[in-house]
C-alpha cells in the first residue's frame, strides 16, 4: 500500500522538443553591452512553451535583456530572440544562452530539455 | 564591288575554317559551415518506485522506469543533467532526501550511465535514458504520498 502510494505515476506527455541556433558565437561590440540573436525552434507539431535564460560560466544567472524571454512557440516554428548582455565593466564576457522547454502546468513533466549555446563577447574601445 | 565583297567573305570564311572552338572552363567553389546543433525531444517521463526498506525512491527500483529522450546532434556538444532542485514531496515527509540524476545513451553514441557531463562527438540520433534516485539515510524513510521531481537534461 505504501509502495503504491509512493509510486510517482506520471502521465505520459506528448513529445516536446526544442532546438536553438546558433549554439556558438563570438561578438565584438563598441558599447558596454553585446547583443546576440538566437532562434529557438520547435520541430514538432504541437506548440510548446519556451523560456530563454542567460547564465555565466558557473551557471549563475546573468542580468541580460531578453526579448522575449518566455513565449509559446507553434509547431514547426522558430522565432528570433534578442539577447543583450552587459559587460559589467569587463572587456570580455562568456555567457551561456539557454532555451528551456517549460513543463505544461497540467502535466507532470519530469524531464526539462535545455539547449545552451556558448557566446563570447569582446569589448572594443 | 559585289565581287570584292564576296571575295572578302570567302577569305574570312576560309581563315576560320579548320580552327577549333576554344572552350573556357572555370571552377565554381561551394563552401558550407555546419556549426554545432542539438535538438532534444522528450519521449516519456520516468516513474520512481520505493524500495522494500523505504529508503530508496528510484526509477531503478522494481516497477520503476527511466525517462526517455532523443537527442539529434551534429556532434561537438556535451550532454549533462543538472542537480535536482525542483521537487514536490508529501507534507508528511520532513526528512532530507538526496536526489541523484543520471543518464545513459544508445544509438549514434553509447554512453554508460553517468551523472557527469559527457561529450557527444558522434553525429546522429541518440536515445537518452534518464534515471533519478532519491535516497534517505539513517532512520529516515519515504512516506506515503505523491513525489515529483524535475530533471533538467542539457545539451550545450
Amino acid at each position: 500500500m505504501l509502495a503504491a502510494g509512493l509510486t510517482v505515476a506520471l502521465s505520459p506527455v506528448a513529445a516536446t522538443s526544442q532546438s536553438m541556433t546558433p549554439m556558438r558565437g563570438e561578438v565584438r561590440s563598441f558599447t558596454d553591452a553585446f547583443a546576440v540573436r538566437v532562434f529557438p525552434g520547435n520541430p514538432y507539431n504541437q506548440r510548446i512553451r519556451v523560456e530563454v535564460h542567460v547564465y555565466d560560466q558557473d551557471f549563475q544567472p546573468v542580468a541580460a535583456r531578453i526579448t522575449p524571454s518566455a513565449f509559446l512557440l507553434a509547431g514547426q516554428a522558430s522565432r528570433p530572440v534578442l539577447v543583450v548582455v552587459p559587460f559589467d565593466g569587463a572587456n570580455e564576457r562568456k555567457v551561456r544562452i539557454c532555451t528551456e522547454s517549460i513543463p505544461f502546468p497540467s502535466e507532470q513533466t519530469q524531464i526539462r530539455a535545455q539547449i545552451c549555446g556558448k557566446f563570447f563577447g569582446h569589448r572594443r574601445f | 564591288m559585289k565581287f570584292f565583297r564576296a571575295a572578302m567573305a570567302a577569305s574570312l570564311l576560309a581563315a576560320c575554317t579548320g580552327q577549333t572552338a576554344s572552350a573556357a572552363t572555370g571552377n565554381v567553389l561551394f563552401n558550407g559551415t555546419i556549426t554545432a546543433t542539438c535538438t532534444i525531444t522528450i519521449n516519456s517521463n520516468g516513474t520512481m518506485t520505493v524500495s522494500s526498506n523505504l529508503q530508496s525512491l528510484s526509477s531503478h527500483n522494481a516497477g520503476g522506469s527511466a525517462g526517455s529522450a532523443q537527442v539529434d546532434t551534429t556532434g561537438g556538444v556535451s550532454l549533462s543533467v543538472d542537480p535536482v532542485t525542483t521537487t514536490t514531496v508529501p507534507a508528511s515527509d520532513t526528512t532530507a532526501t538526496t536526489w541523484t540524476p543520471t543518464f545513459a545513451t544508445s544509438g549514434a553514441q553509447t554512453i554508460a550511465e553517468t551523472g557527469t557531463a559527457t561529450a557527444l562527438t558522434v553525429p546522429g540520433t541518440s536515445t537518452v535514458a534518464v534515471n533519478l534516485a532519491g535516497t534517505k539515510s539513517g532512520t529516515n524513510r519515504f512516506s506515503a504520498g505523491n513525489y515529483q521531481a524535475t530533471v533538467t537534461l542539457r545539451c550545450e
